[in-house]
């Protein structure tokens, strides 16, 4: 049994918490979409995502970064795929052939540089897996999204 | 320029040019001429290699190998393997061949070592070399190990009644270093990349190759069977990949008088084909890596190549073994799998093109220097 000195200790913790939580909750849905978007925000926007295509795109094309190692071969992921092409990420998730599996995007940007270009995967969830997904989206926007296509 | 060589017969044939079943069916395909198409395409999708035509002159063959991108030994044995496998089948095969050409691009990053290694390799191969050069040969010092290598380009000779030419389509690109101040490391770079923004239109003859061109073909029979060896094809395939030579029109009003001309290059990495006036273009493998297809397609008369497993080093590359026999020209693509050739959308190399929409890169498209 808990004494009264311990369930009043609990329940001010209990309060603080759901009280941090509104606050969080309420400051979070106000931060978003309660004003119309000016130009300079759009721009904004635009620069934040550009700036990972850019950087996807300096790894693709050879680049490093500090703590990884997309490549043991010398080879990049451009030379397979200049401007980004044969990788249609318009067409995952699909059955991937090489895999033998059900396939994301991510999962095949991993097999590729664990199998022809011997580097080291990447945290699937990671910037630079972000990054490097930025640029093949960007480099294929346009092309019909078709998921699931060989 | 070196002087025009003298091969091992001055015999100059001047008889009609022939035309073989399967060229007259490229021919067909293209214009929608009288035979049926779907009998056609039936037909010409069952081969794996394409006839080119001289109606007379003496049986030969060569080999082709090009495209290998060394890189130093400490950094990757793959390319070497396969390098080393092409030599060794062309050594073993040498009997069979009057010469090979070696179609540029040896190393990677033009790197002395890279060139050094590709030259000892090379050596396995005992049978007359010829040699033309390729951009990721050139521009780390702008050709000076790969000539004292290898020799001079353009170069000529006359052989068993066929003109032979080979090219050098990579030595004058405009200059895009000089100006931001790179270092010969750093121009390199930018050529490394296929998909660079900053090394533009490298490929081409310039004026002055192709005054060579001009005198080289000058005195050859019109009717007279010619191959011109390239790194790169002497058409407009895709430009931004410098699928091309920039001055391909100048090019073939030089060429034109010229109706039997068959124009073997590399770069490509892929079986690619096409036909215009009296040209005929071969693409052939390189023995490193498939390049996937241009993002606009390829000619009517190209048959493209299969989907290739990226798991498997050896697909999807090798080297061509070309032969002119009974009075024709046949190209054997010497793929290491047992079919060359997709047919249907899910396992053409041009399958996906339909539906892509590519953009050029970004990054170094505001590249100043470090």
């Amino acid at each position: 049994m808990l004494n009264t000195k311990t369930k009043g200790l609990l329940a001010l913790v209990t309060v603080v918490v759901c009280v941090s939580l509104a606050f969080a909750f309420m400051v979070n849905r106000a931060s978003a979409h309660k004003v119309a978007h000016d130009s300079e925000t759009l721009q904004a926007f635009t620069d934040a995502f550009m700036e990972q295509v850019i950087r996807g795109d300096n790894l693709f094309h050879g680049g490093t970064e500090p703590g990884i190692n997309l490549s043991n071969t010398g080879m990049a992921c451009a030379m397979c795929h200049p401007f980004s092409s044969d990788i249609h990420p318009h067409e995952f998730p699909k059955f991937q052939e090489q895999m033998s599996e059900f396939a994301t995007l991510r999962d095949m940007i991993n097999w590729c540089i664990e199998k022809p270009n011997e580097g080291e995967i990447i945290d699937p969830d990671g910037e630079q897996m972000k990054a490097l997904e930025a640029y093949m989206y960007w480099s294929n926007r346009g092309s019909v999204l078709d998921p699931g296509r060989h | 320029m070196p002087e025009k060589k003298q091969g091992s017969s001055d015999k100059v044939v001047g008889g009609n040019v022939d035309i073989t079943r399967r060229t007259f069916l490229h021919k067909s395909l293209l214009t929608g001429g009288a035979i049926a198409t779907g009998s056609a395409v039936g037909f010409f999708q069952t081969l794996s290699s394409m006839e080119v035509a001289n109606a007379a002159g003496e049986s030969f063959s060569f080999a082709w190998v090009s495209d290998t991108h060394l890189y130093p030994q400490t950094l990757n044995q793959r390319f070497i393997d396969k390098a080393t496998r092409a030599f060794g089948e062309v050594q073993a095969m040498g009997s069979e061949f009057d010469f090979m050409i070696f179609g540029g691009d040896l190393a990677q990053r033009g790197d002395p070592v890279e060139l050094e290694l590709g030259a000892e390799l090379l050596k396995e191969v005992t049978i007359q070399k010829h040699f033309i050069p390729g951009e990721h040969d050139w521009y780390l010092d702008l050709g000076e190990a790969w000539n004292q290598h290898f020799g001079e380009s353009p170069w000529s000779f006359e052989h068993k009644g066929v003109l032979i030419i080979g090219l050098d389509t990579v030595g004058s690109a405009p200059d895009y270093w000089s100006a931001r101040g790179m270092t010969p490391k750093e121009r390199m770079g930018h050529m490394e990349a296929l998909d660079g923004s900053q090394a533009g239109p490298w490929s081409g003859l310039g004026s002055k190759n192709r005054q060579w061109l001009s005198s080289a073909l000058s005195d050859w029979p019109k009717d007279a069977p010619v191959i011109i060896f390239s790194h790169t094809p002497l058409w407009e395939c895709y430009a931004p990949w410098n699928f091309w030579i920039r001055d391909w029109r100048q090019v073939h009003e030089i060429i034109a008088p010229w109706q039997n001309i068959t124009n073997v290059h590399g770069h490509v990495h892929q079986p690619l084909y096409n036909e215009i006036g009296g040209m005929r273009s071969i693409g052939m493998l390189a023995t490193s890596w498939p390049w996937p297809y241009a993002p606009q397609g390829v000619p009517e008369i190209t048959k493209p190549m299969l989907r290739v497993d990226p798991g498997d080093h050896f697909d999807g590359v090798g080297w061509g073994k070309l032969s002119m026999a009974d009075g024709y020209m046949d190209n054997e693509y010497m793929m290491w799998r047992e079919q060359v050739f997709g047919t249907t959308r899910a396992d053409s190399g041009t399958g996906d093109n339909q539906n892509q929409v590519l953009s050029p890169r970004i990054a170094d498209r505001g590249w100043t220097g470090d």
